[in-house]
C-alpha cells in the first residue's frame, strides 16, 4: 500500500539547508492502521504530504496505492488523490458552506451522480455520527464536530487509504477519544489509515503499529 | 457537473458584488459605444452602397444619331469595360424630363423657338467602375466617342462620403478597444478577488483530486457570464435607444442619405456581439486565472 526507500526531505531557506526527513525507509500494507509520532518539527506533517504528492522527496522513492509519486503528471496526481482521504487538524471545513454541502462538495466535485451524492453523504455523516448536525455550518460546530465533519468529509468517496496529521490536536481528551474512535471504526472497514500524532499518550493508548519519529528519522518502529 | 460548474461560477460572482457589478456596467458601456458606432457605420454604409448604385455618367451627344444609328451606338458603349447600363436620351426626352422638372413653370420651355437640350447616353457604371479611379476611367473612354461633345459625372462624392463612414467606424473600433481594455482589467481584478475568496474551495478541490478543468471552469465561467450580462445590458440599451430614435430620425435620414429606414443589428450582427461581450469577459478571467496560478 505504501512504501519508502531512503526518503529523505531537506528545505532551503535562503541558503540555510533544513533536513525535514532523512533516509526514512518502511512499508505498511494493505488495511494497516499506523501511527505516525514524534514531538513537534520531527518531520510527520512532511511525510505526509509527500505520500497525498502535496510534494516530492530530494532523495529516495515513494510509492502509495502501488504507483510511483516521482514521475507524475498533474492528471495523475489528481487520479491519485481520488483514493485518498486527507484531514488536517484545523479540519479545513468551507465556512459559508454547510457540514452537509461540505461532504457533498467533494462528490459533486468529482462529477458523482446528483442522485447518488445524498445518499452518499449521509451515510459519511452518519459514520462519524454527525448525521443530525448536516444543515449545521462550520462555526456552529465544536471543536470535535468539526473534525468529524472533516472525517466524514475524507471517507465519502471511499477511499483504500486515510491520512490524519494531528485531527486530535486541538481536541481535550473527551473528543479526542470519540475522534479516534471513528477512526478505529473505519479501519475495520478494511481502510489503510496513517495517523500522525504528537500526543504520545494517544499513540500509546491506541496500541497499534507505531513509527516514532525524531529528527527526521524513524527511530522506533514497534507494534 | 455542469450545473454545479454554473452553481459555483454564480457563487463567485455574487463573492464579487460591487466589483463584478463595475466590470458588467464597464463592458456594457464599451460594447455599447462600439455598438452605436457599428450602427451608424452600417446605415451609412446602406446609403454609401445605395449612391454607388445611383452613379451615372452622361454623355452629351453632338447632334442627335439618325434612328437605325442609335442602336449601334448602344451597342459600341455597351461593350465598353465598366459599363453596366446605357440609356439613350434623346432631345425630346430631355425636353419632357426638363417639362416635368418645371412643373407648374413648364409653360416658360414652350416659348422656346427651338429645342436647346443635346441627346445624350446615360451611362450606369459597372459596381467595380463605381469608384472615383473606376468612374475617371470609364469617362476617359466614353470621351473619346466620335459623337461625344462632353461627359459629365463622377463617383468622387460617394467616395468622401464612405471615406467618413470608414473614419466613424474606425473611431468605434479605437473607442471600443479602450472601453474593452477597461472591461477586461476590471473583470480581472473581479476574478482577483474571487480566486481570493475561493482559496480554501480551490485547496479542497485539488487535495480530493479535482481535475484542472472543474478547478478552472468556474472562474472562467464567472469571466463569461460578466461578459454575457455587459453585452446583454448593451444590447438592450441600443434596441431601446433605437427604438426611441429611429422613427424621429428616419424622415430626416431619407431626405438627406436617401434610406427610407434605419437598420438594427442582423441576428449574426446580435450574436457577434452577445459572443465579443462573453469573449471579453472570459479573457479578463482567465487572466486572473493566468496570473494566480503558480
Amino acid at each position: 500500500m505504501i512504501e519508502l526507500h531512503r526518503v529523505s526531505k531537506v528545505y532551503s531557506v535562503g541558503p540555510v539547508k533544513v533536513p525535514a526527513l532523512r533516509e526514512v525507509s518502511f512499508q505498511i500494507g494493505k488495511g494497516e492502521f499506523v501511527v505516525l509520532t514524534g514531538a513537534s518539527g520531527a518531520g510527520k506533517t512532511t511525510l505526509l504530504r509527500l505520500l497525498y504528492r502535496d510534494d516530492l522527496p530530494s532523495e529516495g522513492d515513494v510509492e502509495v496505492l502501488g504507483q510511483g509519486l516521482m514521475q507524475m503528471r498533474r492528471s495523475q496526481v489528481a487520479a491519485l488523490r481520488r483514493s485518498i482521504g486527507v484531514v488536517f487538524q484545523d479540519a479545513k471545513l468551507l465556512p459559508v458552506r454547510t457540514v452537509y454541502e461540505n461532504v457533498a462538495f467533494v462528490l459533486r466535485v468529482l462529477g458523482t451522480p446528483r442522485r447518488e451524492i445524498t445518499a452518499r453523504a449521509f451515510d459519511a455523516l452518519r459514520a462519524v455520527g454527525l448525521s443530525a448536525r448536516a444543515q449545521a455550518y462550520p462555526a456552529q460546530l465544536s471543536q470535535g464536530e468539526a473534525q468529524r465533519a472533516a472525517l466524514a468529509r475524507a471517507i465519502v468517496r471511499r477511499p483504500p487509504l486515510l491520512l490524519a496529521d494531528e485531527p486530535t490536536g486541538n481536541l481535550d481528551d473527551a473528543m479526542a477519544a470519540e475522534i479516534v474512535d471513528v477512526l478505529k471504526d473505519i479501519g475495520a472497514g478494511g481502510t489503510t489509515i496513517v495517523l500522525a500524532t504528537h500526543q504520545a499518550r494517544l499513540a500509546a493508548a491506541l496500541r497499534r503499529r507505531t513509527l516514532t519519529l525524531e529528527g527526521g528519522r524513524v527511530m522506533k518502529d514497534e507494534g | 457537473m455542469l450545473g454545479f460548474l454554473v452553481g459555483e461560477a454564480l457563487r463567485d460572482l455574487r463573492r464579487a458584488g460591487r466589483v463584478a457589478v463595475s466590470a458588467v456596467v464597464l463592458i456594457t458601456l464599451s460594447l455599447a459605444a462600439l455598438g452605436s458606432f457599428w450602427l451608424v457605420s452600417s446605415n451609412l454604409g446602406r446609403a454609401v452602397a445605395k449612391w454607388r448604385d445611383r452613379v451615372r455618367i452622361v454623355v452629351y451627344l453632338k447632334r442627335e444619331p439618325p434612328g437605325g444609328d442609335v442602336a449601334a451606338l448602344l451597342e459600341r458603349v455597351r461593350v465598353m469595360p465598366g459599363v453596366a447600363g446605357v440609356v439613350f436620351i434623346g432631345k425630346a426626352d430631355a425636353l419632357r424630363a426638363l417639362k416635368q422638372v418645371l412643373g407648374k413653370d413648364a409653360g416658360v420651355v414652350d416659348q422656346l423657338p427651338v429645342n436647346p437640350l443635346p441627346a445624350s447616353l446615360e451611362v450606369t457604371p459597372s459596381a467595380a467602375a463605381a469608384t472615383p479611379e473606376g468612374a475617371r476611367e470609364l469617362l476617359a473612354r466614353l470621351a473619346v466617342l466620335p459623337e461625344a461633345d462632353e461627359v459629365a459625372g463622377s463617383a468622387d462624392w460617394v467616395e468622401r462620403f464612405s471615406h467618413w463612414q470608414r473614419l466613424l467606424t474606425t473611431i468605434g473600433l479605437g473607442v471600443g478597444a479602450v472601453l474593452a481594455a477597461a472591461a477586461i482589467l476590471t473583470v480581472t481584478t473581479a476574478t482577483t478577488l474571487i480566486l481570493h475568496a475561493r482559496r480554501h474551495e480551490t485547496e479542497i478541490m485539488r487535495l480530493v483530486g479535482a481535475s484542472e478543468l472543474t478547478i478552472r471552469l468556474p472562474v472562467l465561467l464567472q469571466g463569461m457570464m460578466q461578459g454575457l450580462a455587459g453585452a446583454t445590458l448593451a444590447l438592450g440599451a441600443l434596441l431601446v435607444t433605437y427604438s426611441v430614435v429611429a422613427p424621429r430620425l428616419e424622415p430626416l435620414v431619407s431626405l438627406t442619405l436617401g434610406l427610407s429606414q434605419l437598420v438594427f443589428f442582423t441576428p449574426v450582427g446580435v450574436v457577434a456581439l452577445l459572443g465579443a461581450g462573453t469573449l471579453l469577459g472570459g479573457l479578463g478571467g482567465w487572466l486572473a486565472r493566468a496570473a494566480r496560478e503558480p
